[in-house]
């Protein structure tokens, strides 16, 4: 070989070592992969704890259930002043170095809740680990330390377990929605206020994280969706549940499917309608100086379950069903919207929709829109349909029960 | 040896490539807020009409490249000291994309590479490309077209699949961002990108059916225009306003939103793809640009000899001028206002008034 194809050679080569791309290469069996992340306040300083929870490898393989051998996750804490300093300081713990990249579920502490979330976030947008999808809760009456220790069955990951709670219930119950870190930004940057998905830690928490916990058909510790966390300048104010919660979601648009109970005329709450679609419009308008939202929702249930009779083969019946379904909605909304005009917190981002068609005007409410919001006029139109009546038509339940 | 064609279809797909190049992934007029899309719109009929003026150029002076008929148009004392000054211009331009690639790909996922290495990866490509000719660069662009239309679709069909994109994020138009689009689209977007079509007036002369050239020209100006405000408004209808003016790189955050079914996400690395490719195109035509236009200036008869040289100065250029992106930014927006309009479009414009008064009154000899 020539002088000339050797240089060939080692510059080939040369070339060939960063093409593998292994200048920071960070190889699967040295990552504690983070699937959950769970921020408290320390009282009485403004630190941060910052706990994660990692996947541990060995236990996740499919063919280990959860309930039996080690715990699917490893959970360790760090304080710090930032997020970031604390995500460092964990390594004094850990003996793999961090990873963002799988983060499915962001826990607040109820402390940190009230006192003040808008400053957390900025780690979320700046970092290209961690996620903006990532789903959000706040934990009520707990700090997010102890939701994270929380073994659950069925799931061997607590954190993907809770997240699929949220999914499922936002699907078909309709009291909550999945809310990611990204929409929170949103809430805190536009012109309104926010809610966050609150859960709640049913039994001792101390027990909760051991793996006895699972050894039984019913876990005596458990985590459960519990509402909404209404929050006000970034900091929690009240716990919304049931109506209150669903009234909310309603006026977002964000109802899928969701259950009501509506009267019938010999029972009280006897008939179960399944409402498979809704939708909702907001349009704003200023009266008087004072602002009027016109609100329309449109919605279709299904009759699922009668308690009592009512002829379904019956048109006329069916228009006063439809109509009782429309009452029992304006009530869930009306409660939910005065409750926020109580707490001057516009948590429907009405505000936003009132910037976005009329820039003017609202240049002119800015300063003082949690006042006017309280003082706005809710005009809401509801048109509900019921389109079927499931496999059969009149109840085997004799008239007049 | 014979002389380098390019094909109708490959310079579409050169002009479009350019076009995309940076300019999807950067934030474009900041000062539009929710009317972007439209600004690019605006600012549209402006490019087109500038890339008219360059091929209008070119036929008038077929076989020459700017350098040339500056020099006969200005009369080789004036001539030859404003081509010269293209040349900087072209270098440093050209080593901001490469900056700008880098800075994306350091931020996204190789935070501990030096940009060095980064940069260097990319330049030595574009200096390998360029080593084979003009020629062996547009049959590329042919084919990267396409992959780069493929992967488009796939994110954008991902995007809307996720129901991320909110229609109210663009809608309503008031009066004021009419004005603010169009402030915004006159002068900034207008020079960047489509005034940055300046450099193809250095590789028109190898175009093989001159009286196509206006036609391609406009067409893949057009389509390159229609993708971008498609492009910026689908970033701008997930993001909104606020964050859409915070983040660095609107698209990449765009795309790490997308989770169809817990299945389709992390797309990330089909924007790193488009970026890389977009960006080697950018970067090779501005090179080959500087390059033809010392060539013809310092009668440098083998063109290739230049491109290590003007690689290796892009290279180094690209890290050594700003210390950080916000700096960066910075330049780049002090060079958008000043010293690009004049080199992108004042003077081209001037060259084609004097040459059409030379012409009319018989002014040369």
């Amino acid at each position: 070989m020539n002088a000339k194809g050797l240089l060939r050679l080692i510059a080939i080569a040369v070339i060939l070592m960063p093409l593998g791309g292994c200048w920071n290469s960070r190889e699967l069996n040295e990552l504690a992969v983070v699937s959950g992340i769970g921020m408290d306040l320390v009282p009485e300083t403004d630190e941060y704890r910052v706990t994660f929870q990692l996947v541990n490898p060995t236990s996740t393989a499919t063919s280990a259930s959860p309930g039996s051998g080690k715990p699917g996750v490893v959970v360790v804490s760090a304080t710090d002043k930032t997020m970031f300093g604390a995500l460092r300081r964990a390594s004094k713990h850990v003996t793999r170095q961090l990873f963002f990249a799988h983060t499915q579920l962001i826990v607040l502490g109820e402390s940190l809740a009230r006192s003040g979330i808008n400053d957390v976030f900025d780690i979320f947008e700046r970092s290209h680990e961690l996620r903006l999808n990532s789903a959000i809760l706040v934990a009520r009456g707990s700090d997010a330390a102890s939701v994270m220790k929380l073994l659950t069955a069925v799931e061997s990951l607590p954190a993907l377990g809770l997240v699929k709670k949220t999914q499922n219930t936002s699907r078909v119950w309709g009291e909550n929605r999945t809310i990611s870190v990204f929409d929170v930004i949103k809430g805190i940057t536009g012109e309104g206020d926010l809610t966050i998905n609150a859960v709640k830690i049913n039994g001792d928490a101390e027990e909760g994280k051991k793996n006895s916990n699972l050894e039984q058909s019913e876990t005596p510790t458990k985590t459960m969706m519990n509402g909404l966390g209404v929050f006000r300048q970034g900091k929690l104010l009240y716990w919304m549940k049931d109506s209150e919660a669903r009234g909310t979601e309603w006026l977002l648009d964000k109802i899928e499917e969701t259950v009501i109970n509506i009267d019938s005329e010999y029972k009280k709450e006897s008939i179960a309608v399944n409402v498979i679609y809704s939708r909702t419009e907001v349009r704003t308008s200023m009266e008087g100086g004072l602002p009027v939202f016109h609100v329309t929702i449109a919605e279709e249930g299904s009759v699922n379950e009668t308690d009592s009779f009512v002829d379904l083969g019956n048109r006329e019946e069916i228009l006063k069903l439809e109509r009782e379904l429309e009452k029992q909605t304006r009530d869930e909304v009306m409660q939910a919207f005065q409750k926020a005009q109580e707490l001057e917190s516009d948590i429907f981002n009405f505000g936003n929709e009132l910037k976005r068609k009329n820039p003017q005007v609202w240049a002119t409410l800015d300063k003082d829109w949690g006042r006017l919001f309280a003082q706005g006029r809710l005009d809401l139109h509801i048109k509900g349909y019921i389109r079927s009546t499931g496999m059969s038509l009149k109840p085997y339940i004799p008239e007049g029960k | 040896m014979r002389k380098e064609v390019v094909g109708p279809s490959q310079l579409l797909a050169m002009i479009i490539l350019f076009e995309l190049g940076t300019a999807v992934l950067v934030p474009i007029g900041l000062e539009s807020g929710h009317a972007v899309w439209l600004s690019v719109l605006f600012a549209l009929p402006g490019g087109v009409l500038l890339y008219l003026v360059f091929a209008h150029l070119y036929l008038q002076f077929p076989g020459q490249i700017i350098s040339g008929y500056t020099r006969t148009i200005l009369g080789p004392w004036l001539g030859w000291p404003v081509s010269l000054l293209f040349l900087p211009v072209l270098l440093y331009n050209g080593s901001r994309n490469l900056r700008e690639a880098g800075d994306l790909l350091i931020t996204a996922s190789y935070d501990k590479t030096p940009i060095l290495i980064i940069n260097s990866i990319m330049i030595i490509a574009v200096m390998y490309i360029l080593n084979k000719g003009i020629e062996v660069f547009a049959r590329t662009a042919e084919i990267f077209l396409w992959i780069v239309i493929i992967m488009g679709c796939i994110c954008i069909l991902a995007v809307i699949a996720a129901g991320l994109v909110e229609y109210k994020n663009l809608f309503p138009l008031h009066m004021s961002d009419y004005v603010e689009a169009l402030d915004s689209a006159y002068p900034s977007i207008w020079i960047f990108p489509f005034g940055e079509l300046v450099c193809f007036t250095t590789i028109l002369p190898q175009f093989s059916r001159s009286r196509k050239v206006k036609k391609t020209g406009m067409v893949a100006v057009i389509i390159s225009g229609c993708l971008l405000s498609f492009t910026h408004a689908i970033e701008m209808a997930v993001l909104g306003e606020n964050l859409y003016s915070r983040t660095t790189f609107p698209m990449f955050t765009t795309i790490t939103l997308v989770n169809v079914a817990n299945f389709v996400q992390r797309l990330d690395a089909l924007v790193m793809l488009t970026l890389i490719i977009g960006v080697f195109f950018k970067l090779t035509v501005y090179c080959y640009a500087a390059v033809a236009v010392a060539s013809d200036l310092f009668k440098v008869t083998d063109t290739r000899r230049l491109v290590i040289p003007a690689g290796v100065v892009m290279l180094f250029s690209s890290f050594v001028s700003a210390q950080n992106y916000s700096e960066h930014m910075n330049d780049g927006k002090a060079f958008l206002e000043t010293i690009l309009p004049v080199f992108c479009a004042v003077i081209p414009i001037l060259l084609l008034l004097i040459h059409l008064v030379r012409r009319r009154f018989g002014l040369y000899r």
